[in-house]
């Protein structure tokens, strides 16, 4: 009798708070919808003063930037990921400042000097402080560039292995002079350290993280130390970040006292936080939320050709790709145009060679190859594959609309009269895999399919030298001794200007050679508040301190 | 059966699960794309240090061996490590459980709240527009897409109603911006919902308010959570409505409704005291297993609002294929599934005596 007394007793009681609850969660529902039908017309006006809020309601000191994807690791080197810098070089500043399309310049490091032997000292500018208070030294500098790129201490970095892919370790000469060594030429080597050298606090990082062994971690402001010009004031991990000004900076106030930094993975979640004033810089936006953007008041669309080449490779140790005339045909046969302005909505910009206007060695003579469909047949009947029958493998989700690309490409090749093209979309590493599986055709089942690349050094040595050398390089996709010479001869040119010229040289070859069907240099579309004064950049970093209002 | 007997038989079947969900896992791990040593490092990545990440990490080792090495993990709590972080998949889990749990539970409010009245309504006056009305809205729940529903409430409840300012104690007013009426005594305006995110959590909105006696936090919990809790709470809301519905309406025809009617109870007393009492356990039954599934279906709605929850947590991972992450919340998912099966089970036979353990 206990029981079933406890039994009703409980379910009554269920019954009455659930009943209480209805009444007063149907109350306020009706409440709610009340208020929205009464303020209809208000709601509608107040689309408007979204626009009103933004520009009146900004505060001059503080900003908030939603980038795509939030990082998950606080370790500043554990990650090659843009968003990751885009939040991490705020704290930990790179060393030198890197203009895209015009070199290096000094920044924590005062200056640079190559010497004979493979290897750069960097002067270290005086009086430069971590946030913790310890003062910056040739010996964290050091540290903190064997840690990058030596596989044995703390993290297996991309950042090693991509950004400082020439170098090979770093010394400490005195306490404000770091040698750089590397296995390439000075002017390779300055790209990789101007873009990815950055100073950690080594005895900080170690005892409290033992960062030499593992990744730095943890869920507090406390957790990040750097140089640079902001400090961490609140972490919410997976959330957000905020940063407030660092009163011990060695360089300029930067513009904004507070920058909070969330992310969202949707675009139009994105697009919805910059109407509403909850962001003030966004990135990432998709072609076709650009219109919502354009057409709300007080923010606007800020876009830029990026550092990013989306392109077909074709794998020549097999027919019929190992014909030149052939590869050059299935570069007449496509409308890069059509692509760019159909596809992309004019966002993208068709292609000549391997990397992006901006790049050291980029060839400004080069035109894209233009559709011609007429030449195109008659050089795959010159190859002597006319009738071929080919598959387009293509990525869904990676690049910006890349499967109706991948299918708007094979269309165009099936359309010549004697080749005939299929297309196969699918995930992104199936391509990366076969990107990855090198030119011996026992090793790999997909000879053609369509990647993208951003040559994020800025040099077009990143651009061009997994793709084509042909020594040590497994993974290359084409072979061909002639154009992989050409590229190991630039990497021994010390002189600057004679370097760029011979990568100029490559990229001309390479578009003769014609390796890819080339496509487009994708667009990095960004959303901001109008009163921003900000423009992005090709190497789609963000940095705060270039902006203002 | 005895109750003992009962939850040991369960638990066993519920061990076979999850020993089926990882196995299934890793199989598809297997035969998924993409080298897990180059996803860690990235495209074009050094070739010999790809070679000894395989190595270290005993991607070599034949298939069987990498089952074994997995299970013997897990036996210990051991999830693995993040490929994209590096970090302890079981931290990275638990770190986003409270928000997934919050989200779970403000949905079922949600629904419970909205689809009990709504069911009582449609019932007891059946055939009459108020039950046509109920009837459509339990359609649209369930046929409107969570993404969509999500998108649209952020398009009109943020971007068209109202500029939200989540540091609303001390923010300005924003120009044109409606003030939803608000009960003054929480000491909060309020100016339309944020686009997304959490904001602040449930503990802390819970501490600031009894030992800050401050109301704000709370009401800032309240002003990220309702929409994706509208949004979760909707289809399950459509799904109660109509369980609601049909359970009263059996109910309603029974010989102790007419008997209490020939009392001359009144009709409101019937139908709240007596009929939805006992439409209840079927209810609380579907309200428990709906609560596992709303857990693994809030995946769409915190990727839409960008809610930090095991469901974003999910998407990201899949986005960059991080195995072990994608592996750790699957697994975490089933179990919390399995768990509350059980535990709805045994209070089903707690609750009606005369369903048996069997």
């Amino acid at each position: 009798m206990k029981g079933a007394n406890n039994y009703t007793t409980n379910r009554r009681n269920v019954l009455r708070y659930t009943a209480g609850a209805s009444t007063i969660g149907l109350a306020s529902l009706a409440g709610c919808i009340g208020d929205a039908d009464d303020d209809e017309g208000n709601g509608n006006g107040n689309g408007n003063g979204n626009g009103n809020g933004n520009g009146n309601g900004v505060d001059a000191d503080e900003l908030t930037i939603t980038l795509s994807q939030f990082p998950d690791t606080i370790d500043p080197l554990d990650h090659i990921t843009g968003d990751y810098f885009d939040i991490y070089d705020h704290i930990y500043e790179p060393l030198f400042d890197f203009v895209p399309g015009e070199g290096i310049f000094p920044r924590v490091a005062e200056d640079w000097e190559p010497q004979d032997n493979g290897t750069t000292e960097v002067y270290l500018r005086e009086g430069v402080s971590f946030h913790n208070g310890d003062t910056l030294t040739a010996e964290d500098v050091a540290w903190t560039i064997n840690r990058t790129v030596d596989p044995d201490i703390g993290v297996q970095s991309p950042i090693g292995t991509f950004g400082l892919g020439s170098i090979t370790g770093a010394d400490a000469v005195d306490d404000t002079t770091v040698a750089i060594n590397y296995n390439a030429s000075a002017g390779l080597a300055e790209f990789e350290f101007g873009n990815y050298a950055r100073a950690m606090n080594r005895q900080w990082a170690i005892d409290n993280y033992d960062a030499e062994n593992e990744a730095i971690s943890g869920a507090d402001p406390e957790d990040f130390n750097g140089t640079g010009p902001y400090q961490v004031v609140d972490f919410v991990s997976g959330e957000e970040i905020v940063v407030e000004a660092f009163d011990d900076y060695w360089g300029d106030e930067p513009p904004f006292e507070t920058v909070t930094f969330n992310a969202s993975g949707e675009s139009s979640s994105r697009v919805a936080a910059l109407e509403t004033g909850e962001a003030d810089v966004t990135m990432n936006i998709l072609p076709e939320d650009v219109n919502t953007v354009q057409e709300a008041e007080g923010v606007d669309i800020r876009n830029i050709t990026s550092f990013r080449t989306i392109f077909c490779p074709m794998k020549n140790t097999v027919a019929p790709f190992d014909s030149q005339d052939f590869r050059q045909a299935m570069n007449y046969a496509v409308d890069n145009d059509a692509i760019v302005n159909e596809i992309l909505s004019g966002f993208g910009e068709p292609t000549s060679q391997p990397v992006a206007p901006g790049i050291n060695g980029y060839n400004p003579d080069l035109e894209p190859y233009e559709q011609d469909i007429g030449r195109a047949e008659s050089l795959v009947e010159d190859s002597g594959y006319g009738g071929a029958e080919i598959t387009l493998t293509a990525p869904q989700g990676r690049y910006l609309n890349d499967a109706a690309i991948g299918e708007r490409v094979a269309d165009m090749i099936d359309q010549l009269d004697n080749v005939s093209c299929e297309v196969d979309i699918v995930d992104f590493p199936v391509v990366s895999d076969a990107n990855q599986a090198g030119v011996d055709p026992d090793e790999f089942d997909i000879p053609f399919y369509m990647i993208g690349w951003g040559t994020i050094t800025g040099d077009t040595d990143y651009g061009v030298q997994g793709f084509f050398t042909i020594p040590d390089n497994p993974a290359r996709t084409f072979d061909d001794e002639e154009l992989s010479d050409a590229i190991l001869e630039t990497q021994q040119i010390d002189d600057v200007e004679e370097r760029t010229a011979a990568l100029q040289d490559v990229n001309a070859m390479a578009r003769e050679k014609a390796p890819f069907v080339f496509l487009h240099t994708q667009e990095s579309i960004y959303g901001a508040e109008s009163s921003l004064e900000w423009e992005p950049r090709e190497d789609e970093t963000i940095y705060v301190w270039e902006m203002s209002r | 059966m005895a109750m003992r007997q009962f939850l040991v038989r369960r638990l066993l079947q519920g061990i076979l699960v999850i020993w089926g969900v990882v196995t299934v896992l890793f199989g598809l791990r297997a035969v998924s794309p993409g080298d897990p040593a180059t996803l860690m490092l990235g495209e074009g990545a050094n070739r010999e240090l790809v070679e000894r990440v395989r190595e270290e990490e005993g991607l070599n080792e034949p298939i069987y061996v990498q089952y074994l090495d997995y299970v013997g993990g897990l036996l210990q709590g051991d999830l693995g490590y993040s490929w994209q972080s590096n970090r302890d998949v079981t931290a990275m889990v638990i770190e986003r459980i409270p928000a997934t749990i919050e989200l779970t539970i403000a949905a079922t409010i949600v629904a419970i709240v909205i689809a009990i009245p709504l069911g009582v309504v449609s019932a007891t006056r059946r055939n009459e527009p108020s039950d046509y009305g109920a009837t459509l809205f339990s359609l649209l729940g369930i046929s409107t897409p969570n993404f969509w529903l999500g998108l649209m409430l952020i398009l009109v409840m943020s971007v068209w109603f109202g500029i939200p300012y989540p540091t609303m104690s001390t923010a300005t007013v924003p120009v044109g911006a409606v003030r939803i009426p608000y009960p003054s005594y929480i000491g909060y305006d309020f100016y339309g919902f944020p686009t997304g995110r959490r904001g602040v959590g449930f503990p802390d909105a819970m501490r600031a308010l009894v030992f800050d006696q401050s109301a704000s936090e709370l009401g800032a919990w309240l002003r990220y959570i309702t929409l994706p809790a509208l949004t979760l709470g909707t289809y399950f809301t459509a799904l109660i409505t109509r369980l609601t519905r049909s359970g009263m309406i059996d109910e309603l025809g029974k010989p102790y409704v007419t008997a209490t009617k020939a009392k001359g109870l009144p009709n409101p007393l019937i139908r709240y005291k007596h009929v939805l009492r006992n439409t209840m356990i079927p209810i609380i039954t579907v309200l428990g297993l709906q609560m596992g599934t709303l857990m693994g279906g809030a995946v769409i709605t915190e990727t839409v609002f960008n809610w930090p929850g095991l469901g974003l947590r999910l998407v990201d991972a899949l986005r960059i294929r991080d195995w072990p992450l994608m592996q750790g919340i699957i697994i975490f998912i089933a179990l919390a599934f399995i768990v509350i099966n059980i535990v709805v089970d045994a209070l089903y036979t707690k609750l009606n005596p005369q369903v048996s353990a069997e």
